[in-house]
């Protein structure tokens, strides 16, 4: 029993080591897509017709086809034309355009939901566009978008597994790794529990989110 | 001085004409209330004062400045810019309130002063209080507009478009969406401006309102001005039978209503 217990704290600190990757990776994509979706969902909404066309395609491409292909191409694809992205760059990059885009998605139809009233009062005061969408869209849209963002972030935790395939060291690689050792089932339960905090503690906080933004209901 | 002067306005939609041929001026310190048939363009010409709207042709001034000069031969010639500074002159009240709702009562106000007009905030936040006790809501300064009732809210618009400290307000059927019992509240605060000389562009279906606030009525109907008359003329011995049969029925429905 005793050796089990300090098999099962050793195991949970090789799999916590790999853990770390993936939560830089986590951050890096979290910190970059959200600005950036919000971003090109205001492009996508512009008076510019090629902008909202660009970013149409953009979407399109993006959350039509597989997060893992579109990892294969930017890691293995690129280095074909003598672009050899390091493979953590590789993925955070593949990752923020890839939430890029289905966060985009979200914040358009945020944005679209926002009363046209809001913008005709903005403007009635007088309210240049930067002022109106900082001041009195975005908040709005923040706020109904909470839900739809969190489910985004909680799908992230997990998708960052498949840099497995990059060959990059991750909380789920640290697990196989161990299970391969040993050929025992605990590494991958260990690995559940991490997912499971990390995924709790994201609920948590965009709970508290939530609640501070919904005291004007 | 004219505070406001529309000539040979016309604006469609599509195929269907909202304005055809409007021409009209408000003068300082003047309360004109627009009346009409719904779809008559009392609003839409409303909004193109304040460029909620484009006018397809004719000319708006406001203060003796040129706002909208749209002539089928000549090119737009008013920068944005210019045109922001007169928009800055009008106030406007929407029917359907447009209050912020992420921000409180006192945030709605100030926001504005603010961002703006770069008022600093203890300012922007006394002058605030000084409004909200003018329409008589200095208790719900932090209330979210949640919060509070309908008339409260067009009340708290009231005192927004004011802190802006507009030449002229402009009012789109202020109580159209508003309980009965609590139109009278709003129409009282419109009414308390009207004493104090503001100048005043008013789309209202209430019929008693507008014969009390006043100087000048306008009847609109498909697009046309057909009436540009005092109050007492409009009610008791208009012209056009079109504006009887339409005061009759509307006033009837309201009397009605307040039984």
């Amino acid at each position: 029993m005793e050796n089990y217990i300090q098999y099962v704290i050793d195991s949970s600190v090789f799999i916590l080591k790999g853990s770390v990757l993936t939560i830089q990776l986590y951050f890096v994509t979290i910190l970059f897509s959200i600005p950036l979706g919000i971003s090109l969902a205001l492009m996508k909404i512009s008076k510019f017709k090629s902008l909202r066309i660009a970013i149409g395609f953009y979407t399109w491409v993006f959350r039509g086809t597989p997060l893992l292909l579109q990892l294969f191409f930017c890691y293995y694809g690129l280095s074909i034309f003598g672009i050899n992205l390091p493979a953590f760059t590789a993925a955070a990059l593949t990752f923020t355009i890839n939430y890029s885009a289905y966060l985009t998605e979200i914040y358009r139809a945020g944005i679209e939901s926002v009363d046209k009233g809001q913008y005709e009062a903005s403007k009635a005061l007088n309210l240049n566009y930067f002022q109106t969408m900082k001041r009195i869209i975005l908040p709005q849209v923040v706020r109904r978008t909470i839900p739809a963002t969190c489910n985004e972030a909680i799908t992230l935790v997990k998708d960052t597994a498949l840099v497995v395939v990059i060959g990059m060291g991750d909380l789920l690689r640290s697990a196989k790794e161990l299970f391969s050792r040993d050929f025992a089932i605990t590494p991958f339960a260990i690995a559940a529990v991490v997912y499971l905090l990390m995924t709790s503690v994201i609920v948590y906080f965009f709970r508290k989110i939530e609640i501070k933004y919904s005291i004007y209901e | 001085m004219k505070m406001i002067q529309a000539r040979n306005l016309y604006k469609s939609f599509g195929t269907h004409r909202v304005l055809d041929n409007v021409n009209f001026e408000v003068n300082i310190g003047e309360v004109v209330v627009i009346i009409g048939p719904s779809g008559s363009g009392k609003s839409t010409l409303l909004r193109c004062f304040n460029g909620l709207e484009e006018i397809d042709s004719g000319v708006i001034t406001i203060e003796g400045e040129s706002f909208a000069h749209k002539d089928p031969e000549k090119k737009d010639k008013i920068s944005s810019k210019e045109k922001k500074e007169i928009a800055g002159k009008l106030g406007m009240v929407f029917q359907h309130f447009n209050l912020f709702p992420h921000k409180t009562v006192l945030e709605n106000i100030i926001e504005a002063p603010i961002t703006v007009s770069g008022l600093k905030k203890n300012e922007a936040i006394s002058m605030a209080e000084a409004l909200l006790e003018k329409v008589g809501l200095s208790d719900k300064m932090n209330s979210f507009p949640s919060k509070i009732s309908g008339g409260q809210k067009q009340r708290v618009a009231i005192a927004r478009a004011l802190g802006m400290k507009p030449d002229i307000m402009l009012f789109d059927e202020p109580t159209s969406s508003l309980d009965p019992e609590l139109v009278g509240e709003v129409q009282k605060v419109i009414i308390d401006l009207a004493r104090e000389k503001m100048t005043m562009l008013i789309v209202t279906h209430e019929m008693r309102f507008a014969e009390e606030v006043a100087d000048r009525i306008i009847f609109m109907d498909e697009g046309k001005i057909i009436a540009d008359e005092k109050p007492d003329k409009i009610f008791n011995n208009p012209e056009h039978p079109r504006i009887k049969t339409f005061i009759d029925k509307i006033t009837m429905r309201q009397s009605n209503r307040q039984e």
